[in-house]
C-alpha cells in the first residue's frame, strides 16, 4: 500500500509545473549569454550601476528582500542611495553586511529600537507637544557598521536628508555615515530636527523619496531603484501619527513622480499596506522584496545589458573575443 | 478505567478509535484494486455516497483518497480538491491526504493555499520527502533560492533515487551561482538517468560557470546525441563565442538556422563572428535579419537593434 501512495504522489508530482526542462529558447540563452559578459566585465566596460533605496518606514525593510536577489544573481552594484529607512538598509549593505547579516537586522527592528519611540515617549509627544530623539537610529547603525566615514564604506555611499529651514535636499556623501543616516531618518513632527553642520535636518523622504540624484552624484549611469511606496487607497489612518505619515509620504510620492523617470529600472515591494508601526510585518515585507524583485529581475538584467551594449561592443570587432 | 474507557467511546466515537487504532473492514479493498487497474470510472461509481458511509477508519480515509485520485485522473481536478479537502476535514493529521491535496492546489498555481498544507504535512512529519519537494517548488517560484535548496536538500533525503529532482536542486544551485554543488547533483542525475539530455544540459552550464569550456561542450554535444532540440545546438553556438572561437561559433549557428530559420541567438552569433573577422557590414546584415515575431525574439531583437546602432555610429 505504502509503496503505491509513493507511486501515485510521483505521478501528481511529475506533472507539476516547476519540475521543467531549462529555458533554452533564443531570448533565455541570449541574455544569459550576454549577462555573463556584463556581470564578469571590467567596471569601464559596462555604465557604473547605482542601487537606489527609496524612504518608506518599516516598509523599506523590504530593501533587504530586493538586496538578497540581486546578491544571489551576482547583479553589479557599484554605488549605493537612500533615503530614510532606505538609507539605514543602504548603509548596512554598503558598510559590507552580508545578506544574512542584513535580514537579522531588519528582523530585530522594533518600532522603538532604531528610534526613541516608547509609548511613554508617545504620550509625551501627544501631551506635551515635546518633539522625540532619533538618536537611537545614529546608535544602531554606528554599532552595526562601526564609525565609519563615508570614505571607509565598502561601496560609495549617499543618503538624503533635507533643511528644514530651506526645504533644500542635502546629500551626504562625506563625514560621519551613522549621524547623515540619522539626518536622513527623522521624521517632521515627530523627531526633533538634528543640528548638524549649520542645518537643521529632517528625513529626507519629505523631498527626496527615491534618490536616483543622489546615485547620480555618486557617479551611476544606469539606476535600479527599489521603491516602498504607500498604498493610499487602502490604508485608512488610525491615529495622529499614522495620518502625519501618510501625509508625507503622499507628499513625498508626488514629488518622486519625476525621479521614478529617472530611474532606468523600479522594483516595488507589495508593501503598501504595512504601516509605519507594524513591525511585526516586517518578515512579510522583507519576503515581499524577494517576490518582487525575483519577478523582475530577468527585466533588470536585460535592462542593463542594452545599457552596457556600447561599451561592449568596441572589444568585439576585429578579431577580440 | 473500563468505565472510563467505555465513557469516552460514548462521548466521542472518532477519537475513541485512536486509542485502539483506526478500524478497517477491509470494504474499500476491491474498489482499491479498480484504482490499481487505472479504473477511475469505475471507482467513482463503485464509492457512491450511500457505500461510503459505511465505510469507517482507514477505509473511510482511503476512499477519499481514490475519490480523489480518480477525479484528478479523468481531469477534475477541482472535485478531486473537494474530495481531498473533506478527507483532510475528516482526517486533518493524516500526512497523505495533505500533501495529495496540497500537491494538487500547486500544480493547479494555487500556492497560497497549497503552502500551508505542505508546512502542517511536515509539521506532523518533518522529512516528508513529497511535501519538502513541494516547498521547495513554491520557495523557488517565489525567488527564495536559499530556503527552496534546503527543502530540496532533505526531499532528496527521502526521495534520493528521483533522478529529475536532483535535477530541479541543480538548477536552483546555478541559480545560487553554488557550481560546483550543482556539478554534483546533475551527476548523481546522470548517474540515475544516464540518457538524459537535460542533465546533460544542466551539466554543460554548471561547468560552463566553472570555466570548464570543453567539458561543457562534451556535455552539450552528449545532449545532442541523446535527442535534445535545438536548444542545446543554440547553447552550443553561444558556448564556443564565449571560449572564443567565433567561426566555430558561426557554423554551430547556421546549424541552428536550418532548424530555426530567424533565430536571435544564432543570428546574433553569426554577428559576432563577422565582427571578430572584421566584417562590419556581415554583422549588420544579420542582425537586421532578427525579427521579434509571436513572442519569441523580443529581447534578441532589441539587443540587434542596440548593436547594429553602435555599430553604424
Amino acid at each position: 500500500m505504502t509503496r503505491r501512495l509513493v507511486l501515485a504522489l510521483s505521478a501528481l508530482l511529475a506533472a507539476l509545473p516547476a519540475a521543467a526542462a531549462p529555458d533554452l529558447s533564443a531570448d533565455a540563452l541570449l541574455r544569459d549569454h550576454l549577462w555573463r559578459e556584463v556581470r564578469t566585465a571590467s567596471p569601464d566596460r559596462r555604465p557604473k550601476v547605482g542601487l537606489v533605496l527609496s524612504a518608506g518606514s518599516l516598509r523599506g525593510t523590504a530593501h533587504v528582500g530586493v538586496i538578497t536577489v540581486l546578491e544571489n544573481a551576482g547583479f553589479p552594484v557599484d554605488v549605493v542611495a537612500g533615503t530614510s529607512m532606505g538609507a539605514v538598509v543602504g548603509a548596512m549593505y554598503a558598510g559590507g553586511l552580508t545578506v544574512n547579516q542584513l535580514w537579522e537586522n531588519a528582523l530585530a527592528v522594533k518600532i522603538d529600537s532604531g528610534n526613541d519611540l516608547s509609548a511613554r515617549r508617545l504620550i509625551s509627544l501627544v501631551l506635551f507637544d515635546s518633539l522625540l530623539s532619533s538618536e537611537k537610529t545614529e546608535l544602531t547603525v554606528r554599532k552595526t557598521i562601526g564609525g565609519k566615514t563615508f570614505d571607509q564604506m565598502k561601496k560609495p555611499f549617499a543618503c538624503v536628508s533635507m533643511d528644514v529651514y530651506t526645504g533644500e535636499a542635502i546629500i551626504f556623501r562625506d563625514g560621519d555615515v551613522a549621524t547623515a543616516v540619522r539626518a536622513s531618518m527623522n521624521l517632521p513632527g515627530i523627531f526633533a530636527p538634528l543640528e548638524y553642520r549649520h542645518r537643521y535636518l529632517v528625513d529626507g523622504g519629505v523631498v527626496d523619496y527615491i534618490p536616483v540624484d543622489a546615485a547620480r552624484l555618486l557617479g551611476a549611469e544606469w539606476t535600479l531603484a527599489s521603491v516602498t511606496e504607500n498604498d493610499y487607497t487602502a490604508v485608512r489612518p488610525k491615529s495622529v501619527l499614522d495620518s502625519l505619515e501618510q501625509v508625507i509620504d503622499i507628499r513625498g510620492s508626488f514629488l518622486s513622480r519625476e525621479q521614478r523617470k529617472q530611474a532606468n529600472y523600479l522594483i516595488e515591494p507589495a508593501v503598501g499596506t504595512i504601516g509605519m508601526f507594524e513591525d511585526a510585518r516586517i518578515p512579510e515585507a522583507i519576503e515581499k522584496g524577494v517576490i518582487a524583485a525575483a519577478r523582475r529581475l530577468d527585466g533588470a538584467e536585460q535592462s542593463l545589458i542594452l545599457a552596457s551594449l556600447p561599451k561592449l561592443a568596441p572589444a568585439w570587432q576585429g578579431g577580440a573575443k | 478505567m473500563r468505565a472510563l474507557l467505555i465513557a469516552l467511546a460514548l462521548a466521542s466515537p472518532a477519537r475513541a478509535w485512536r486509542l485502539f487504532g483506526e478500524p478497517s473492514d477491509g470494504k474499500v479493498r476491491p474498489v482499491q484494486v479498480l484504482n490499481d487497474q487505472g479504473k477511475p470510472r469505475e471507482v467513482l461509481a463503485a464509492l457512491t455516497p450511500q457505500f461510503i458511509q459505511t465505510l469507517r477508519g482507514t477505509d473511510l480515509r482511503q476512499a477519499y483518497i481514490l475519490l480523489g485520485d480518480s477525479h484528478d485522473r479523468l481531469g477534475r481536478a477541482d472535485e478531486a480538491v473537494s474530495d481531498y479537502q473533506l478527507g483532510v476535514a475528516l482526517f486533518p493529521n493524516n500526512v497523505d491526504l495533505l500533501v495529495r491535496q496540497a500537491l494538487l492546489l500547486h500544480r493547479e498555481g494555487l500556492d497560497e493555499q497549497a503552502k500551508p498544507l505542505f508546512l502542517r504535512a511536515i509539521a506532523i512529519e518533518p522529512r516528508h520527502g513529497n511535501a519538502h519537494q513541494g516547498l521547495a517548488e513554491i520557495d523557488r517560484t517565489l525567488g527564495f533560492l536559499d530556503r527552496s535548496a534546503t527543502h530540496y536538500e532533505v526531499a532528496l533525503a527521502a526521495l534520493d533515487t528521483n533522478a529529475s529532482l536532483w535535477r530541479d536542486y541543480a538548477e536552483v544551485l546555478l541559480s545560487l551561482r553554488e557550481f560546483k554543488t550543482a556539478d554534483l547533483a546533475l551527476r548523481r542525475s546522470l548517474a540515475l538517468e544516464p540518457k538524459s539530455p537535460d542533465a546533460h544540459v544542466l551539466l554543460a552550464f554548471a561547468r560552463r560557470a566553472q570555466d570548464d569550456y570543453a567539458g561543457a561542450l562534451d556535455d552539450l554535444d552528449a545532449a545532442i546525441g541523446l535527442g535534445a532540440g535545438v536548444g542545446a545546438r543554440r547553447a552550443k553556438a553561444l558556448f564556443l563565442l564565449e571560449a572564443g572561437k567565433p567561426e566555430q561559433a558561426g557554423a554551430a549557428a547556421d546549424e541552428v538556422l536550418k532548424e530555426a530559420p530567424g533565430d536571435g541567438a544564432a543570428l546574433w552569433v553569426l554577428a559576432r563572428a563577422a565582427l571578430a573577422r572584421g566584417d562590419v557590414d556581415a554583422a549588420v546584415g544579420d542582425l537586421r535579419q532578427v525579427k521579434a515575431v509571436e513572442g519569441r525574439n523580443a529581447f534578441a531583437a532589441q539587443a540587434a537593434k542596440a548593436l547594429t546602432a553602435e555599430l553604424l555610429k
